[in-house]
């Protein structure tokens, strides 16, 4: 690092020091814009190419023209008429699911969180290392045993599979941790303030300490929604009849069964990833969020 | 607040502590019932399950460790194995380099900064199903991938590496696993750009400061101090893609069927247990792959370590 310095010491730290002007840093900054924008267009790109295929016909499909020529709704027909499950069971077996599993991770999470952020009771340290423990055990460790259990109980089959599905993944170590380190962010002085009025453990957490976390109530609301109606594994384990089967596992059977019809399979495509496009529009923060603190916090 | 005065205020150190171990409990009674049975539980569960010949209706007879050997010496399971290595041994490292050099990219001051690390996410954000759907689209012979090939001219270079115009990537078993694993780098590398975006906040500006006195160069902020002083984040990055490739499944099974069609090419230790679960029903031999997975996954993560020399960050 030293040795490069006293050769030419003042060309290079004007190098790193001021950016701007210098003609090797801007030449280095018209590099990273080329770059970044050929990346992005690599990421976009096959998106907007399932949007245009969904609306062409079968033998467009293959050509390499982005605009439908001529535009057709043969494909969108086809993805609503002749799918089995329909379009319609498949959204309300995703909505049904990835809903309720958001409601039981914030409920369930944000009450274990604050337990572990706050309350002091033996064992406390004992069971939040198991819930940071879970992380470490495989799903597919899991598949043939849950599934015993499943059965066992009954839950495989009918309407009861939505209850298999949602009771694995009702509460994940993740939400509680995200929510722990939240609610220790928060300064005890309020809850201090509050006891003295006079308020108990409940009142605190409901008054005083949720009200604070909506920013990570809604990182941990959408983490849970976007993974849950993305979900594939525990789905294609648990959902065995198809009137239970969810968008993902309708998307990987149509794959199979209407190889090659393009423009219906991309029209599901863009149904199935839509919602989540939303949601990432809008709360495009509190995904990256959620990301990122699963990594430096700990 | 005024409801829960009258107790709280009136009652002695002791009772309050109390309350507080019953808050405790009662708080976390839910979550660690179902981490107990359906997670940690099934670890012994799945022990258990795999010392027997155990089918749809139960337990036939116990083998002993009969399944372990059965499979160690089962050449498809063997290519499972290889499968796997295989695409983690290319996809992590994929993985890694990429999110390092978008994470290092995105981080220097440029305009719509913003734009460009949402962007660099997006594909993560969509259900492995749909993506793998469209990138069989993508990859079928008449796709856009040999469309754009034909079109740039590329083809003669295609040619020479013995690929034809119309090349059916993901039905050729030569092609489908590099297939796989150009998708995975193209959907994964953004989150581990944002992994490493939150660890290259955590260098202090200092440290660069007191390069550029010395006159240090892009490269050799980067080489000298960046890279290094990022080694908890690779750690954490190599951790969670190592991880993830152990475990890839989706995308096996939607390209290749349960089959992990062409010839196997796509049988990853995974689907292997899928299959001998949900379609043969040989939940022992099943429960036994659980239990070798999980001690591949196991020994990896403790090598890493070592490697590192850095605990996880987590």
């Amino acid at each position: 690092m030293t040795t490069q310095a006293t050769v030419q010491p003042k060309a290079s730290a004007a190098d790193s020091a001021a950016p701007v002007g210098d003609r090797s840093a801007r030449l280095r900054l018209i590099l990273a814009y080329v770059l970044l924008i050929g990346y992005a267009l690599l990421m976009f790109v096959p998106f907007a190419w399932s949007v245009a295929t969904s609306f062409k016909t079968r033998a467009d499909a293959a050509q390499l023209t982005f605009i439908p020529d001529p535009v057709s709704l043969t494909g969108w027909n086809a993805a609503f008429n002749d799918l089995d499950p329909a379009i319609p069971v498949l959204f309300f077996n995703s909505f049904l699911i990835a809903g309720i599993v958001t409601v039981t991770n914030l409920v369930l999470g944000s009450m274990a969180g604050y337990a572990f952020a706050r309350l002091r009771f033996p064992g406390r340290e004992i069971l939040f290392l198991l819930v940071l423990g879970t992380m470490m055990i495989p799903d597919q460790l899991r598949l043939v045993p849950v599934y015993q259990i499943l059965r066992t109980l009954g839950l495989l089959g009918g309407n009861a599979q939505y209850i298999g599905v949602i009771v694995i993944l009702a509460i994940a170590a993740p939400s509680i941790f995200l929510l722990r380190q939240y609610f220790m962010s928060i300064p005890v002085a309020l809850e201090e303030a509050a006891k003295l009025d006079g308020a108990g453990f409940y009142t605190t957490f409901w008054r005083i300490i949720l009200p604070l976390a909506t920013p990570a109530l809604a990182a941990v609301a959408i983490l849970s929604f976007q993974g849950t109606w993305n979900g594939f594994f525990w789905p294609s384990v648990i959902l065995q009849e198809r009137d239970n089967w969810t968008l993902p596992l309708g998307l990987w059977q149509f794959n199979d069964l209407y190889n090659a019809n393009w423009p219906a399979l991309m029209a599901v495509v863009v149904m199935a990833t839509l919602p989540i496009v939303v949601l990432y529009v809008f709360f495009q923060r509190y995904f990256i969020e959620g990301v990122a603190a699963a990594s430096v916090k700990g | 607040m005024a409801v829960a005065s009258p107790q709280t205020s009136r009652g002695t150190i002791g009772s309050e502590r109390r309350s507080e171990m019953i808050a405790g409990y009662v708080l976390v009674a839910v979550p660690m019932i179902i981490f107990l049975i359906f997670n940690i539980g099934q670890i012994f569960y799945a022990l258990y399950i795999s010392l027997f010949d155990w089918g749809a209706r139960g337990a036939k007879e116990f083998l002993g460790t009969a399944n372990y050997t059965d499979l160690l010496g089962d050449p498809i399971f063997q290519k499972a194995i290889t499968n796997t290595l295989y695409y983690a041994a290319l996809v992590v490292p994929l993985q890694m380099a990429i999110g390092l050099f978008l994470a290092v990219i995105v981080n220097q001051k440029i305009r719509g900064q913003t734009f460009f690390r949402a962007a660099f996410y997006f594909p993560a954000i969509a259900s492995s199903a749909a993506i793998t759907v469209l990138f069989i689209f993508i990859m079928n012979p008449e796709g856009l991938f040999n469309n754009v090939r034909a079109a740039i001219g590329l083809n003669p270079i295609f040619a020479a590496l013995g690929f034809p115009a119309d090349q059916n990537w993901l039905l050729d078993s030569s092609t489908a696993m590099n297939s796989i694993i150009l998708l995975n780098a193209w959907t994964t590398s953004g989150t581990m750009m944002l992994f490493y975006l939150s660890f290259l906040q955590t260098i202090s500006k200092e440290v660069y400061e007191a390069a550029a006195i010395d006159g240090a160069s892009w490269w050799q902020n980067f080489r000298h101090i960046t890279f290094p002083l990022l080694a908890p984040g690779h750690y954490f990055v190599a951790t969670v893609s190592l991880i993830g490739a152990l475990q890839m499944f989706d995308q096996a099974i939607i390209a290749g069927g349960s089959g992990g069609e062409p010839n196997n090419a796509l049988t990853v230790i995974v689907l292997f247990l899928y299959r001998s679960a949900i379609r043969e029903f040989d939940f022992g031999l099943a429960a036994a792959v659980g239990i070798i997975l999980f001690v591949i996954v196991f020994a990896f993560t403790l090598v890493q370590r070592r490697l590192f020399g850095q605990a996880p960050a987590w």
